[in-house]
Parts: C-alpha cells; structure tokens; sequence
C-alpha cells in the first residue's frame, strides 16, 4: 500500500499495516526531518525493520541530496541477512509498483570469512585464519613481488577485481552475501573487496555493529562513507557494551610473550632489511617527519570518520624523534614490554587510572606520554614498510601498541586493573592487566559526530532515557511503542511462591537453598505437562545452571520432566549448543515437545528466537544480574554514578532487566505468535524491577499475577494456553491490530495511533 | 485340520487346573491341558490367543502358571510334582516364552489392525456392534471379507504405519525398588530393553557380543546397572568395566553429531557473530576456565550430566524419528562433510533461502493469497438443497385468469347476504379457526414437517444402524450367489435367512417403539 506519512509518499509492501508502524514511521519522519539522533523501542515481531527500510528508502528517494546512504548496523549474520531479504521485498514492491526498474543499490557486507569464494582460503573454519590467509595472497607488497618473481601465488579473485572490478560500478540492485558471492563467482572478482568497494556509493548498506565501531576496523571500512547518512543500530539494546569490548585490552603473560617474539622478528627484520634496501626505512622516516598531515587534511574537510584510537591532537605533529627511526621504535617496544612485565609481576590487586599508570611509567622506565600516544600509528607504518607477510601473526604487537595509545590518549574513562590470579582459583598465578573502557560514549562519538541522523532502535530499550545518557547524546525523539492486540496473546505471570509458600529467589543468599531449587524444579515439571510443543527455561548464569541442573537429577525431578518433553541444555561449546538447538526444534517440529535450557546473556538468549511453537512458554528462573563482584564492573559503575549520576543499583537493575526482557521477549515474534512469559522469581514484582521491563511487556502483566505460586501460575496458564489456541484469523484482527488503508486513513484511527507512541 | 500331525513339544505330567489333576501339552500351535486319564483336551490355546503368562513368585508354595487371554479370560495351572514342580514349570515358561512372541506378532497385527479399523470407522464399529456383539453373524464371518478387501485394497496402509517412537523417560521407569534386604530391584520389561537398545547401539552391541557365551541375560543387566554408564556422572569408568567402551562411543557419536554442524543457518551459533573480537581485546568475560585441571570433581561431573542429556535426548529423538535411514543417511552427510566444503556450500543457499523467507514473512500483514472464492447468494436455499425439481405439467393460471377470479370474487362479495338463520354456533366456529389457523388440524398440510423433525434423533439413529446392519447382511446374502459349493448353500439356506429374520424382528421393535413413543 501507499501510504501519506506527513507529507512523503512511502511504500509498504504489504496489503495490511499494524498501526504501530505508521506511528513509528512517524517518529523515524519526524527524526530524519530534524536530522537529529533518535531513540525507538518498538516490540518485536511488529514489523520493525521493514517500517524503518520503507520508510527511509522513500526518504531517500525523495530528497536525494538530504540522505545519500542508510547504514543499517544489525548485530548477527543471520540478522544482516534478513534485512537484506526484506529490502528485497521492499525493491521488488516498488518495482511492480511504479513499473520502472529499480536504481538502488543495496548490499551486505560481512567479514572474509562470509564472502570468501577462494577455494583454499573459505574451507578455513575461523575467520581470523581467513584473515590472514587472505592478506597472505592479497597484501601490496606480495603481489608486487609476484611482478619479479611469477609463483608467488596470489588471489586470482582479487587480481582479477584489481585489474577491472572498479572501473564499473557495481550494477544496481540488492545483494546479500550468497548474491555477492555468486556474483564475484561468474566474474571472477573477489566479493569482499568488491563489497567493500561498493559501499562507497552504494545507497543502503547493511553490516555489524563492528564496523562502524570498532575503532581498528571503522577505520579500515567505514572510514570514508558520507556525511549525509542515516546511521541505524538495530537490536541496539546492548549497543553499550559493544563499545566497550572495541576499546578494552586485556593483556596476560601470554600476551607479552607473544609480543616478544614479534618484536624479535621485526628488529631481525630491520636488520635484514637495513642490509638490503635501507632506502626503504629513510623514505619512511621521511614520512613520519613529514606527520600524519595527510590524515589531518581528510579529516579536517570532514573526509573522514574519526578514528578514537587516532585523536586529533596527534595528527598535527609529526612523529616524535625518539621512535622514528625503525631501530628506536622497537628499542622503545622493548621497554615498554619489559615495564608491562614488570607490572604484570604483583602479588596483589592494583587498581590505576590512567595518568597515574602514566607517572609509573615515566618514573620507572622513562617513557613519555606522547611516543606512546603514537604507538599505535608507528607500529603500522613499521608494518607496511617491513612488508610482513601475515597480519594476524602480529596481533599480539598491535595489541600492545593500541593500549599504549589509548592508555596515554584518554585520562577518563578508561581504568587499569592487574589482577595476580582468578578470584575462584587464588592458588594459580595468572596475572592479567584489564585495561578497560568504562565509558561507551567514546567509541561511538564519532559516529554521533559524523553522521546527520543515527537511529538506535530494538524490541526492549527501556528505560529508554538511560541510553542518551550513557552513550552522551542527545536524541530529537524518544519514543517506546506498545503492540496493539486484538488478543493479548503474551501472558506474563510473576512466580514469587512455590506451593509450599516458599519465596522463589536466585539471590545470592538463597543460591544453594534445596527448598528454591526444588520448588524450581516443580515449576518446571508443572509447566512441561500443560505447555504444548517447546519450552525455553534461561538461568542468570552457566554455572549456575550447572548446579541447579545437577540437583535436579540428583532429586529425580528431570526424569519426570522427562516424561513429558525431552531436555536439551546449553552448553560453553558453541558447536554443541548449535547441535542441541536443532534438535530441540525437530523435537518441537515433529510433535514430542522439548525444553531448552539456557543462560541469560549466553549466545541463545542473544541471537536465537523461537518463534511459535519453538517456544510456547519462555521460563526466566531469577533475575539475571551481571556477577557484580568483579572489579571491572565495580570500577564501571563507580565511573557512571560520578559521570552521570546514575545510581549503582538502578544501572544494575537497568542490565538485568534488559536482559530479562531480551529472554522472555525471544518467544514472541508477531501477533499471530503467542507465548507465556515467567518471571520466577519473587523480586520481578517489586515496582523498580517491573517498571524497568518494556511497556509492552508492562502492560500486561496485572496485579493479580504478581506473586503467584506454582498452582496458581499453571491454573493461569492453562487457561491462557487453552483460549490461545483457539483459531486466529485474519479477520479478527482487522481494525484493531491490522488496519487497511481505508481504516488507518480514518480520523478516529489516527487519534489512536497518536496514543502509541509513548514519548519520554 | 493341523491337529493330526502335531508336534508336541513338551509334556509336563501332574498339573492341576481346576483342582483336577491332568497333563500339559505344549505344542506347536497351541497350548492344551487334558484331565488325566481322558483322552482329549478340556483346555485349549491357540498361542496367538494367549497375552501373557504369569508365574507365581519364587518363594510361594503353589508354584503356578497363569496364561491371560486377549479376551481378559485366564487360566491357571498349578505344577504340583513334588520333586520337580519348580524345574517343569520353569521348562514350560521358557518354552512359551520362545514360542509366544513368534505368534503374538502375528496375532498383534490382525488385532490392531482390526482395533484400529473398529476405532476409525464409527459406522463399522455400530454395525460391528449389531451383528458380531448381539450374535447375529459371527466375527470371524464379519471380518471374513472386510479385512480381506482392506488388505488387497491398499496393502501400503497397513505397512506404511508410524514407527512407535521412545519414551524419553524410559530410563526413569526403570526406577529402582529397594527389595528390604540392601539391595536394589530394577524392572526390566521387554520395552525397556528393546528402548535402551534402539537409543544406544553401544549397549546393544556389547551385549550380542556377550550375552550368550560370556554371561547370561540376567548378569549383563546386573553389570549394566552396576556400571557407571548407567550412572550418568561417569567420569571414572573404570577400564574392567565392559561399559566404558560404550561411553567412549557414546562420545565419540556425540562429537561427530557436533562436527557435522547444523543445517539450518540461522540456529549456527558458530557463525552467528560477524567479526568476533580479537583475542585480548573485549571486555573480560568470567569464563569457567575450560582446562580442565582447575576443575572440580564436582564441576566435571556436572557438565558430563548436562552432556550425557543432550545426547540422550539426541538419540532418543533420531531413535524415534527415522529409525530406518539413520545409517545411510549418516554415511551421506559425513562423505558430503569430508569431502571439500565446496559443494556443502552450493547445497547449502537453497536452505538459508528459504528459513530466510520463512523468517521475514509477516502473514497477517498479507492478503491471504488462497484463490478467491465467490460467495453463494441463493434467493431460495431449498431449492439448492433439494436440487432441480423434475418438471411436471402444471396448470398455469395466465393473469386474466386471475383477473376474472379476482372480478368474481369481488362481486360475490358485493351480493354477499348473510344468511342469519343459517351460523354457526360459536363453539364450532371456534374450532373451525384453530383449525384452520397454523399448527391446526387442516393447515397441517402447509407446514409440512420433514420426517426428521419428528422423529426423535435417537430413533432416527436406531434406524440408520438397522438400515446399515440389514444392508450389510444383504451384502453377505448376495455374496452367497452363485450357490456352488455345500457351503455357501448351507449359509444360504441356514443361518443367512435366520439372521435376515433377526434383522427383520429388530425393525419390527424398532418400528413398535417409534409408535409407542409418538404415542
């Protein structure tokens, strides 16, 4: 249908539309217009990503000059895939529609590992090794000596695009990964490069989170998009912490061994080299003499996205004189290697921040603040002038540099902690510097910076004010959208009580308690005799399950859940797990029903959903607080409350919650989808807890349903489940959560929808 | 007709059934106890008839036998040889146990196939219920030609049934019972093993390998449960242990279901992640250290539970599923494996494709794209449920007719006089209107009731049974012609008439009940 948002003509490539999504695609208007950064929780399973590719693609296609690009920023592959797929259907709508073929271009782009068609290179099974088999066959300067020396082999892909791949742009259109693959593959061109090429002009692209920021590799692929782009973070509610994994360092013994056997290699390297082709290393130094001017410039007119690890400063000077030299640059590694170890050799807990790491530093082994701010930018010219053949073997040495860079660049935000030993195993010396990034706005400032619009966007943001607060921004709009129904077709039910009137806890007091675990259990034995098909049980942690697993067996109660449906658990092995899924959902598809159990904040509770009858009931056994006796942690949440005063707790509970949500809301996947959702655990009804979960969970959940006990949660359910599978059409939905051109054109369906944008 | 050449396969002397004392015969096909000193048989089982035999437990004074019919009938014999009560009856249960299954199989088939047909078809089942139940054929003639046409007529539905698949928990059924001397009692029924078997081939295995010539039946599954592989925290299985090899299988199948990797994309937990972290970077997750030297006891042995659980459920379910193709299909996967990924990569788009579309698809939001139907608008719905009516040679009235007759009436009623002498009294007029008013006596013809309004629904169903019943026996009453053999004209001349006969009186009080009841 075509639809009249205020004004822009944007087509939807279906017959019906929830009301939800015009008033999203309202909001998202009304950001773009502003060119302001916004935030929007809308439920998921309601449409979100079409409503936003549909909306912004009729922006783009009717003020071209306003909104060059859209980069959609999803956080898995599969994720990356079904945007495209959707886009697809957007493209293929709009052609039928106005007849005339479609001039876009849209593509994914995914790490080597996903787009290589190298026959050799993509039978590798972890990305890093592809990574670097590919620089293996594609850096500059192998195949420069190929010119001399004919069988040095190559990347016939990547020659092949090199020699004519960018004299003609890529033709228009939508290219997921296997449609660049196949495309490179009638070509002969390589996918990746080519994709990373095409992003430059292309008008949708759609990748990870990690290339917009992640600082080592922003720089690498993003660096040079437009200004006028529209930046969107999907499934964003932990946008934060991918910040800050981009810019911590964690460094051990191993680390610094490893680093020691680079900086060997170079310095022999150097000699070699010096023997041979000293002109080589004079041109460098003439390089560095002459700064990082050229970096500068770009920057400057706004070529550029800024780079955190390469702060401005920095690159209107020139390489200080005591590292530029090849010689005295890994003269100066060594030392700061030999410090580092030194450091690494405590017997107790140090805690440093940053400047005064810096004073230790200059006191001990006379090294100043601004070679190591350099660190980082010399090591990778060293690199490319050494010609080394195989990045990744280097990726102990870069990640040293990176630290001293950052370490020496930011005197906030950032805390050093040296641990001797793991807190379980103190008897075991395994010493560990945590250098780590406490704050996430710095890793995606210059995103916010750079680009004109950015929207953060996902199924459960709420409370929805503390993101423009720990991520330092400021948005136009906030917006949290319920789901409208025309049945309520989610049922969530707070468990306080087992049937012996026992309060149901994971707190840490109560962890080992037989009475908790057991009542537990019985819950779960209950709901697998009424729930039908699959059944999703999350713990607050792997260990955790671990126990609570072994007690039930030990009290006979997973035989009897054996009766009902068979069990299949998570496990620490990626591999494994990934086998354990799927045969729970053949157990789901072909009627035995299964139950999974799994770990909140584990790659499951992440990235899997479990839509109909993969998952009728989702089980949420305590409230999955992060393991706050870490240091890192504390030290995070002291930085937050002095930087912006946000409280330990409401920050705690902000986390847990949103990972509550994120597991409970992994069974609903649409209206026509249903799913009961409980909360087991007694402090869920508490308001600070309940009102920290996302409206539209929020809103049902009323206060009968507060403190149940294990009856009565399984009376409750039975009912729900019992009226729920009913027969759903489509017509019982039509006018109230599905609306037809006509009804969402009315005057009183506009005054409704007005109402389901809940501004903050 | 076999009784003459029957094998007799043991005879056991001085067994009472009924307090009478006599003699047991096994044979090849059926089981029989004579009174001793008679010359036939008072009791005779077919083995196919027989569902179970029970034995008296050991310590009990009367050591019996009780065979249980299917019909729910049983009979008891009770061994009383002094000497070697014990040893004959344990010769005679071994016997039958070899025997039973050979012709419960068989017998099974034809029950359930015949159960089966029974619980499908209600109206066979009434019918069966009016003819076989109240005698008036008997079963054997009833199914005589009905499973006959069922087999030849599609022979794959019987064959082509669903596997039975395995009860998740039949490990948990096998509960031990303290037997109150500080021992453990473990029930094993023939399901059980026959479930242990099917999940791990290992087990199975291991005790073709040994049952007959290393250890009996009873010892295996006494070293069974005795072992840690039954246990499911096995860490320490000791070497002497004839399991241990079983749980390496057991892990080794479990590593080569998890190399083999998952063909749908999207539940791939491994490729989830576009660009992982490098090492050293990231927020440091507390991992458990995998190594396995910090590890407790009690931690291993936790996540060898949570293990031996995945692959348990992972076998019952491939055990219940495809129970057939398991091998074969096995061989393909891994060969398409280990060979280069090359071409598991060109198989592999068409499945991501279409879990992708599956995914993205938001089918409310579309028009439901099912071929349009027109909606029916009928002016006269009966005539559409009676169907055309048959054109009969009508007297057409034209509209002058109708003019004319309006005109006469009209003028009749202008010289209409009332005839005061002539009234009737009011009492009969009265009557003459309820008459003629709707639901009287003489409008009964306007408001035509169907027969099936009534007729109570009972009555009707009564009625459709004795129509189906009496159909049915028709159908056996033709079947007889020609008359070519002794025995169809027995059954023609006999029991077929005497039973149309029943079926005729049945009407008969169907049809005195119908009017007792209008009445």
């Amino acid at each position: 249908m075509k639809l009249n948002i205020e004004g822009l003509l944007v087509y939807f490539p279906y017959d019906y539309i929830y009301p939800e999504q015009y008033s999203y695609m309202l909001e998202l208007k009304r950001t773009l217009d502003a060119k302001g950064h916004g935030v929007l929780e809308m439920p998921s399973g309601t449409g979100k990503t079409i409503s936003l590719l549909s909306l912004i693609v009729a922006y783009q296609k009717a003020f071209p000059l306003e909104v060059t690009k859209l980069i959609y920023c999803s956080r898995t592959v599969p994720e990356i895939e079904k945007v495209v797929e959707e886009l697809r259907k957007l493209m293929e709508f709009y052609s039928k529609q106005t007849g005339e073929s479609n001039n876009f271009l849209a593509l994914a782009l995914s790490s080597r590992k996903n787009l290589c068609i190298h026959p050799e290179v993509s039978a590798l099974r972890f990305g890093k090794e592809v990574d670097g088999k590919c620089h293996s066959l594609t850096a500059s300067y192998i195949r420069a000596q190929r010119h001399s020396t004919p069988d040095v082999p190559v990347c016939r892909f990547y020659e092949e695009f090199d020699a004519v791949g960018r004299q003609v742009p890529l033709p228009a259109g939508i290219y997921n990964l296997d449609d660049l693959k196949d495309f490179g593959r009638r070509k002969g061109w390589c996918p990746y490069y080519l994709a990373r090429y095409s992003i430059l002009h292309a008008n949708i692209v759609v990748y990870s989170y990690h290339y917009l920021l992640d600082p080592k590799i922003a720089d690498l692929v993003s660096k040079e998009l437009a200004k006028n782009s529209v930046v969107v973070f999907d499934e964003a509610h932990n946008i934060d912490n991918v910040c800050i994994d981009s810019m911590s360092v964690n460094i051990t013994r191993r680390t610094l061994d490893r680093c020691h056997t680079n900086v060997d290699t170079l310095q022999n390297t150097i000699q070699k080299i010096k023997e041979t082709d000293a002109a080589k290393l004079k041109m460098e130094y003439r390089r560095l003499v002459e700064g990082l001017k050229e970096a500068n410039v770009a920057r400057e007119t706004d070529v550029y996205l800024a780079n955190p690890v390469l702060p401005d400063e920095i690159l209107k000077e020139a390489v200080p004189g005591n590292i530029r030299t090849a010689e005295h640059f890994v003269g100066f590694l060594k030392r700061f290697l030999e410090y580092l170890k030194s450091r690494l050799r405590v017997q107790h807990v140090v805690q440093e921040s940053a400047p005064q790491f810096l004073k230790d530093i200059f006191d001990k082994v006379c090294i100043d603040r601004k070679p190591l701010r350099f660190c980082a930018e010399r090591l990778q010219s060293l690199l490319r002038t050494l010609e080394i053949a195989d990045i990744a073997d280097f990726s102990a040495v870069t990640l040293i540099s990176n630290f001293a860079t950052l370490v020496s660049t930011y005197s906030q935000g950032f805390t050093i902690i040296i641990e001797p030993f793991e807190d379980r195993t103190p008897t075991i010396a395994n010493p560990v510097l945590h250098f780590s990034c406490m704050d996430p706005s710095i890793a995606i400032k210059p995103v916010f910076q750079r680009f004109q619009s950015v929207i953060i966007t996902s199924g459960t943001l709420s409370p929805l004010d503390i993101y423009p607060r720990i991520l330092d921004f400021r948005p136009v709009t906030m917006a949290s959208f319920t789901m409208t129904l025309a049945r309520t077709c989610l049922c969530p039910l707070i468990v306080g009580r087992g049937n012996d009137q026992v309060a149901l806890s994971s707190k840490f007091e109560t962890r080992e308690d037989f009475a908790v675990i057991r009542n537990y259990g019985n819950l779960l034995l209950e709901m697998s005799a009424i729930v039908p098909d699959g059944i999703v049980a999350f713990f607050t942690s792997y260990v955790y399950m671990e126990n609570i697993v072994a007690s039930w067996y030990e009290q006979g109660i997973l035989e009897n859940i054996q009766r009902n449906k068979l069990i299949f658990i998570e496990t620490p092995d990626a591999a494994e797990t990934s086998m354990a899924l799927e045969k729970y959902q053949e157990a789901c598809e072909n009627g035995r029903g299964a139950i999974l159990l799994s770990v909140a904040r584990g790659k499951v509770s992440e990235g899997i959903d479990f839509v109909h009858h993969f998952g009728r009931a989702v089980i949420m056994f305590g409230v999955p607080y992060v393991y706050t006796q870490s240091r890192i942690l504390k030290a995070r949440l002291e930085y937050l409350r002095d930087q912006f005063q946000i409280r330990e707790n409401d920050f705690l509970t902000f986390d847990a919650m949103r990972h509550a949500a994120q597991c409970v809301g992994r069974a609903i996947r649409g209206k026509t989808d249903y799913g009961l959702m409980i909360f087991a655990d007694k402090r869920y009804a508490r308001a600070d807890k309940r009102g920290k979960l996302p409206r539209w969970i929020q809103e049902h959940i009323n206060d009968g349903s507060l403190n149940l006990t294990v009856d009565e949660a399984v009376q409750l359910s039975k009912h729900f489940l019992r009226q729920m599978a009913q027969p759903f059409r489509q017509e019982d939905q039509l006018g109230l959560s599905l609306l037809t051109l006509e009804q969402l054109e009315s005057e009183e369906m506009l005054q409704k929808i007005a109402k389901i944008a809940h501004q903050t | 007709m076999s009784s003459l050449s029957e094998e007799v396969l043991l005879v056991v002397k001085k067994v009472r059934q009924r307090k009478q004392d006599g003699t047991l015969y096994l044979m090849a096909e059926r089981i029989a106890w004579g009174p001793e000193g008679k010359d036939r048989f008072t009791v005779s089982h077919l083995y196919a008839d027989i569902r179970c035999q029970k034995i008296s437990p050991d310590g009990k004074a009367k050591i019996q036998l009780q065979l249980v019919l299917h019909t729910g009938e049983s009979t008891t014999f009770h061994f009383s040889n002094e000497s070697s009560a014990l040893k004959d009856r344990d010769a005679a249960k071994e016997l039958l146990q070899q025997l039973l299954p050979k012709f419960k199989k068989k017998a099974n088939k034809e029950l359930e196939e015949k159960n089966r047909m029974l619980q499908e078809d209600p109206v066979l089942f009434q019918l069966y219920k009016d003819l076989v139940v109240s005698q008036v054929i008997s079963a054997d003639e009833f199914w005589a030609n009905r499973l006959g046409d069922i087999n030849n007529a599609d022979p794959t539905s019987s064959n082509n049934k669903q596997e039975v698949g395995i009860s998740g928990a039949f490990l948990a059924d096998i509960r031990p019972q303290t037997d109150g001397c500080n021992g453990l009692r473990y029930n094993l029924t023939a399901d059980i093993i026959e479930s242990i078997f099917r999940t791990y081939p290992a087990v199975k295995e291991k005790y073709s390998e040994n049952v007959p010539h290393n250890l009996t039946e009873k010892e295996f599954w006494t070293r069974f449960f005795q072992s840690h592989y039954f246990h499911r925290d096995r860490i320490n299985t000791g070497t002497q242990d004839i399991f241990s090899e079983c749980a390496k299988q057991d892990e080794k199948g479990l590593k080569s279901m998890v190399v083999q990797g998952v063909k749908n994309p999207l539940v791939d937990l491994l490729s989830l992640e576009d660009k992982t972290l490098d090492e050293g970077y990231g927020f440091c997750k507390t991992f458990p250290s995998t190594s396995n030297s910090n590890r407790t006891v009690k931690e291993s042995s936790n996540s060898a539970i949570i293990k031996r659980f995945n692959h348990h459920s992972a076998m019952v379910l491939a055990a219940g599923s495809r129970k057939g193709e398991t091998p074969a299909d096995h061989a393909s996967e891994t060969s398409s494996t280990d060979g280069n990924s090359r071409d598991s990569d060109f198989f592999q788009p068409p499945v991501k494709k279409v879990k992708l579309q599956e995914v993205i698809e938001y089918e409310d939001l579309q028009r439901e794209n099912r071929p349009k139907t027109v909606a029916l608008n009928l002016k006269k719905s009966d005539r559409y449920a009676h169907g055309p009516v048959p054109l009969q040679s009508q007297h057409y009235t034209t509209s002058q007719d109708i003019i004319n007759s309006v005109n006469y009436i009209r003028h009749e009623m202008l010289n209409y006089k009332p005839n005061l002498t002539q009234v009737l009294s009011s009492t009969t007029a009265s009557s003459a209107i309820a008459a003629l008013s709707p639901g009287g006596v003489l409008m009964q013809a306007a408001t035509q009731q169907a027969i099936n309004q009534m007729v109570p629904t009972e009555v009707q169903g009564e009625l459709k049974h004795l129509y189906a019943a009496a159909g049915e026996l028709l159908r056996h009453f033709w079947s007889c012609f020609p008359v070519n053999t002794p025995f169809l004209e027995e059954k023609l001349t006999g029991h077929l008439e005497e039973m149309l006969q029943t079926a005729y009186r049945k009407f008969h009080i169907w049809q005195t009940r119908r009017m007792l009841r209008k009445t």
